[in-house]
């Protein structure tokens, strides 16, 4: 072999040399791979003549899914101490693309591992995997936690690293062969205190629609507007991506004060499940509502009517159980529902109850106050002058209006009252006189002036409307004479509510009110709701009088409101017994007006109860120990200090709820301190 | 022992210098423009997956250059001494081959690599068993001599090994393509070496007639459903629309981003398909992303520059020293037309779908290690050539 080989020469039958022969087949090889490129060469050419516009247009059309909205995040509700009612959170829907799953053996099993780690059922989505092999979104979970999100790529992650560093062979990775799983940001509604303030705050679900109170009511404000990430095609047919960013909704700080309206709610959920199956099975009552209001903004401070429901599941048939059966008319009638009928009641029958759930009962809903509206005769009274604060009444018991007897609330007579005595015993044959004194016109001008049967304009969403129900001049005299003790006209809670602060404070009728600010985003205020005066209804001397009256039937010696005074504190209030439609069920909605201090009312604690659950339920004691409870925690909270001294008994009652004797033992009750709240 | 060495060195001395200049700047072409292409295609996948834009790039980097390592060390060795290694190339790219049975690892659904002990890399033995069957079959065909080259026999003899590395990468490594590769090498060698044309159209006719046979079987069967994975592409090339969601993806993204190239293209690096739409755009299917970015024009210039390539190796073939060297060339020859012809046809749906690699340009580190081995081999037999000249004018 080392030595050079003659050329042209084959040796043992072998070839040594590359003949022009072969060459020449080499030529002819070449030839034919060259016509091939040629060939493949002319497809380039056609590929691009025949379909270029399409494809390029196809191409264009396939990006245009990169075409996504970014989702903003809907306003935080916090209370006015800024305690957060209802928040967004960041949660992630789980994506699952079977076709990338699919594209190799091994990745499915590991895959599928995974999404098993974030709790979704291994055997549905493999189904659903071999069902679908070309599917490339499907939600394989809602609302997975920004927390557990992020531990999941963690581990994902160190998991990759690992195997790469100890080299594990490609198809036997557990991590890295995860594919086809990615994450949809969004926001998900919570309520961190479930069923607080349920009624004010309302909820919104997954499409930022708000149902009900402050979230459907001030549904805009809160929500923002949804960012978009796109891409288009620049001027060199580049493609370009750009991102709006989403504009989050603004925040809204409300009047409500957390802590008041769980102190409320505690008492009425007491209230409701100590007469709860006691003449019925059923709740303690229809309903047991309660406002906290201040007297000198119209500010609500609490409001809450039962049943309650939990906000994060407001459609959890549970919170049903014990309220009234509906008529065809959805009005209550006198059968209730059980658990069975939960599990047996029927799609149509599922949103008529679950809307009655929802209904804001002090907003909402509207039924005959009863006495607690004989404070507004008054007024109209001696407003007009028509009664004269000297003037006695005197009251056999009934009075005869238009051929029908109508009794007084005392069936033996109230004897000969002032115009104080009539309020302080709740006297309906005084207050008919009085109602006939006013006339039908001054009556009627008064009940307008008071906003009965206008809306008070509250920041809520459903508030009712009642001038339907709210008779005019061309009334009759019986009529006249029943709505001067509050029957035969209806109004809602916050109408009255209102109402009476304004005939305490001095005749400011302030509009009520649940909103105090509205802030961005990062915080900044960008409008403050402050308190406005709708109306002068009354007069300071009418108002004084009024208070003096009210302060009677919680103080007189025969006075209806006695049971509503926490210790150590002076209020004034009225007691209201209304019976309901129709008459002769003996079934009543009894209710107490409260206000305190007495000397200078800063807050009006008003508690409704709809038809308590016991065999006699005329009897305002329902309504009023309610109050009692309440304003003896809630009092202290805002600062009003006790101006009266406290009996050995209510200082035990005190201690065993916890609460301090503030009354400083001076013998001048006049004196109690108030800070700014 | 030492008698070779000093042999091995006495030739290398003799020869150094006496490169084929022109044929090394091809292939530092389309290496260099491979990696371009590669980056381009490979980055926003790499980046997806691996947090690192060049991590395909990087890999392939290095391969290149422990390639282009090992062909100038081979370009220095003689081609002649390759001889003596025939029997034992065969035998290993068998071996490997066998290998791939107890400790092949699987990508993608195939068992194709084998793991290199000690290496964070695979190796493919389909790549090592074309370069095997190159050099083994040079050395056959010659050992047969000009007679028997004349007959059947001739013909058949030397297609039986690499038939059976065929059939076993086909069975072994569900590899096909790569069958179809090595059978087509030797094929093309012995259409060289055999002084006739008459058998090699006869072969040709029928093979094109069973293939139009089997197509219009395919496509009459009754139960779509009894098809393999081979059948459902080759309908899918038939219509690749219909199977736009299945067998047919790649092809029709492919075709999107050729007709979406235009004339001159959208522009190095503004592929719009690479981003997920054709999925590993870095392998196969690279072409389509060429023409995407650079439009016919960089398509047909590539394709010119490939036949650059195989008209120096013809070149270097004609004027080989001897009829060993130039069948070398001419296997290698083969190898590279057959793989880049049917890579093309590939992605513009010219044939049914199947996995072949655009060699120097495609992703994949034992496809141009030993493709940069066989470049070597031809150096090797040009400085042969080269040594031949030079002497002439000294004589002269």
């Amino acid at each position: 072999m080392s030595k050079r080989v003659v050329k042209g020469k084959n040796t043992r039958g072998g070839l040594k040399r590359f003949t022009i022969s072969m060459q020449r087949k080499l030529v002819v090889l070449c030839a034919l791979v060259l016509l091939a490129f040629v060939g493949l060469g002319i497809r380039l050419f056609l590929i691009n003549r025949d379909n270029g516009q399409a494809y390029t247009m196809q191409v264009l059309s396939q990006q245009a899914y990169e075409n996504q909205t970014i989702p903003y995040k809907r306003g935080k509700i916090m209370d006015c101490k800024g305690t957060v009612l209802a928040d967004s959170q960041l949660v992630y829907n789980v994506i699952v693309d079977s076709k990338q799953i699919l594209e190799k053996d091994a990745y499915l099993e590991p895959t599928l591992d995974a999404l098993e780690g974030l709790g979704i059922n291994r055997g549905r989505i493999r189904e659903y995997i071999t069902n679908h092999p070309s599917s490339q979104y499907y939600i394989a979970m809602k609302n997975l936690s920004y927390q557990d999100r992020k531990a999941y790529l963690d581990k994902v992650e160190a998991g990759i690293k690992m195997e790469r560093e100890k080299r594990v062979a490609p198809a036997d990775r557990k991590y890295d062969n995860i594919k086809g799983i990615w994450f949809e940001s969004g926001y998900s509604r919570i309520y961190p205190h479930s069923d607080l303030a349920c009624h004010v705050i309302g909820f919104s679900g997954s499409g930022n629609v708000g149902t009900g109170g402050l979230e459907e009511y001030y549904n805009e404000t809160l929500n923002g507007v949804v960012g978009r990430k796109y891409g288009y095609l620049d001027e060199t047919l580049s493609m370009e991506q750009t991102m709006i960013e989403p504009k989050d909704g603004n925040n809204l700080v409300l009047t409500l004060d957390a802590n008041i309206q769980s102190i409320v709610q505690k008492y009425l959920k007491k209230h409701d499940d100590e007469y709860e199956n006691v003449d019925h099975p059923g709740n303690g009552s229809n309903h047991a509502a309660c406002i906290v209001m201040d007297v000198n903004s119209g500010e609500i401070l609490a409001m809450a009517g039962t049943p309650f429901f939990d906000l994060n599941q407001p459609s959890d048939l549970a919170a049903l159980e014990g309220m009234p059966k509906l008529d065809a008319n959805d009005e209550p009638m006198d059968s209730y529902l059980t658990y069975t009928d939960l599990l047996v009641m029927s799609d149509e029958d599922k949103p008529r109850y679950l809307n009655a759930l929802w209904s804001n009962f002090c907003v909402s809903q509207y039924f005959e106050p009863g006495s607690t509206a004989k404070p507004f005769t008054v007024a109209t009274g001696l407003e007009t002058g028509t009664v004269d604060k000297d003037e006695t009444f005197y009251c056999n018991g009934f009075k005869y209006v238009d051929g029908f007897e109508i009794k007084c609330h005392n069936r033996e007579g109230d004897g000969l009252v002032t115009v104080g005595q009539a309020v302080e015993r709740s006297c309906n044959v005084a207050l008919m006189e009085m109602a006939m004194s006013e006339g039908k016109e001054n009556f009627t001008k008064f009940q307008n002036v008071f906003n009965f049967g206008l809306r008070t304009g509250i920041d809520l969403a459903d508030e009712a409307r009642t001038d339907s129900f709210v008779s005019d001049s061309t009334m009759t005299d019986s009529m006249l004479a029943t709505n001067a003790f509050g029957q035969n006209f209806d109004a809602t809670m916050i109408q009255m509510a209102a109402g009476f602060c304004s005939l305490i404070n001095g005749g400011n009728y302030y509009e009520p009110h649940v909103v105090k600010k509205i802030t961005s985003p990062s915080g900044t205020t960008l409008r403050t709701i402050e308190p406005r005066v709708l109306k002068k209804t009354i007069s300071e001397e009418t108002s004084e009088l009024i208070r003096e009256y009210t302060v009677q039937v919680v103080e007189g010696r025969y006075g209806t409101g006695e049971t509503a005074r926490p210790a150590g504190y002076r209020i004034g209030g009225k007691t209201g017994t209304a019976e309901t439609l129709p008459r002769g069920n003996d079934e009543y909605i009894v209710s107490f007006m409260g206000y305190a201090p007495a000397e200078d009312p800063q807050i009006v604690v008003y508690v409704v109860i709809d038809r308590p659950n016991f065999e006699n339920q005329d009897d305002a004691t329902f309504a009023t120990v309610v109050v009692r409870s309440i304003m003896q925690e809630v009092l202290p909270y805002l600062n009003i200090y006790m101006s009266e001294p406290v009996t050995d008994d209510e200082r035990e009652e005190l201690e065993e709820l916890g609460l301090a004797v503030t009354y400083t033992g001076d013998e001048s009750p006049d004196k109690w301190e108030k800070e700014t709240w | 022992m030492s008698g070779i060495v000093t042999f091995v060195k006495d030739r290398i001395g003799e020869r150094r210098g006496l490169a084929d200049y022109s044929l090394i700047f091809i292939v530092l072409f389309l290496l260099s423009f491979g990696l371009v292409m590669l980056y381009s295609t490979s980055s926003y996948e790499s980046m997806a997956q691996y947090n690192d834009a060049a991590y395909y790039l990087k890999k392939q980097m290095i391969f290149t250059l422990f390639g282009l390592f090992l062909m100038v060390g081979v370009s220095l060795f003689p081609y002649t001494l390759l001889k003596k290694f025939s029997v034992l190339a065969y035998v290993v790219s068998v071996g490997l081959i066998l290998l791939i049975i107890p400790f092949g690892k699987e990508v993608n659904g195939a068992k194709r690599w084998l793991d290199i002990p000690l290496l964070p890399i695979q190796l493919q033995p389909a790549e090592v068993a074309k370069i095997g069957l190159i050099i083994f079959s040079a050395m056959f065909i010659e050992k047969l001599g000009r007679k028997a080259l004349g007959t059947v026999r001739g013909f058949i003899v030397p297609m039986v090994p690499a038939v059976a590395v065929g059939v076993m990468l086909w069975k072994i490594t569900d590899n096909l393509s790569s069958a179809i590769i090595v059978i087509a090498i030797v094929f093309g060698m012995l259409f060289v070496a055999c002084p006739d044309y008459g058998k090699f159209i006869l072969i040709a006719a029928v093979v094109l007639v069973v293939a139009v046979a089997l197509v219009w079987y395919t496509v009459n069967s009754a139960d779509t459903n009894s098809l393999d994975f081979r059948g459902e592409r080759v309908l899918a090339w038939l219509d690749p629309q219909a199977y736009a969601g299945g067998k047919g993806y790649q092809t029709i993204q492919a075709l999107y981003a050729i007709g979406s190239g235009g004339m001159f293209g959208k522009g190095l690096g503004q592929s719009m398909q690479k981003l997920g739409f054709i999925p590993e755009a870095q392998n196969d299917m690279i072409f389509s992303i060429i023409c995407e970015e650079l439009g016919l024009f960089g398509a047909i210039s590539i394709m010119l520059m490939f036949i650059l390539l195989l008209w120096r190796f013809m070149m270097i073939a004609n004027s080989a020293d001897d009829f060993y060297g130039a069948m070398l060339v001419v296997g290698v020859i083969s190898h590279i037309a057959v793989q880049v012809i049917l890579n093309i046809a590939v992605v513009t749906n010219t044939i049914p779908n199947t996995g072949v690699t655009l060699p120097f340009i495609s992703y994949g580190g034992s496809s141009v290690v030993f493709l940069l081995i066989e470049v070597g081999i031809v150096l090797s037999v040009s400085r042969g050539m080269r040594r031949e000249e030079l002497a002439r004018l000294e004589e002269s």
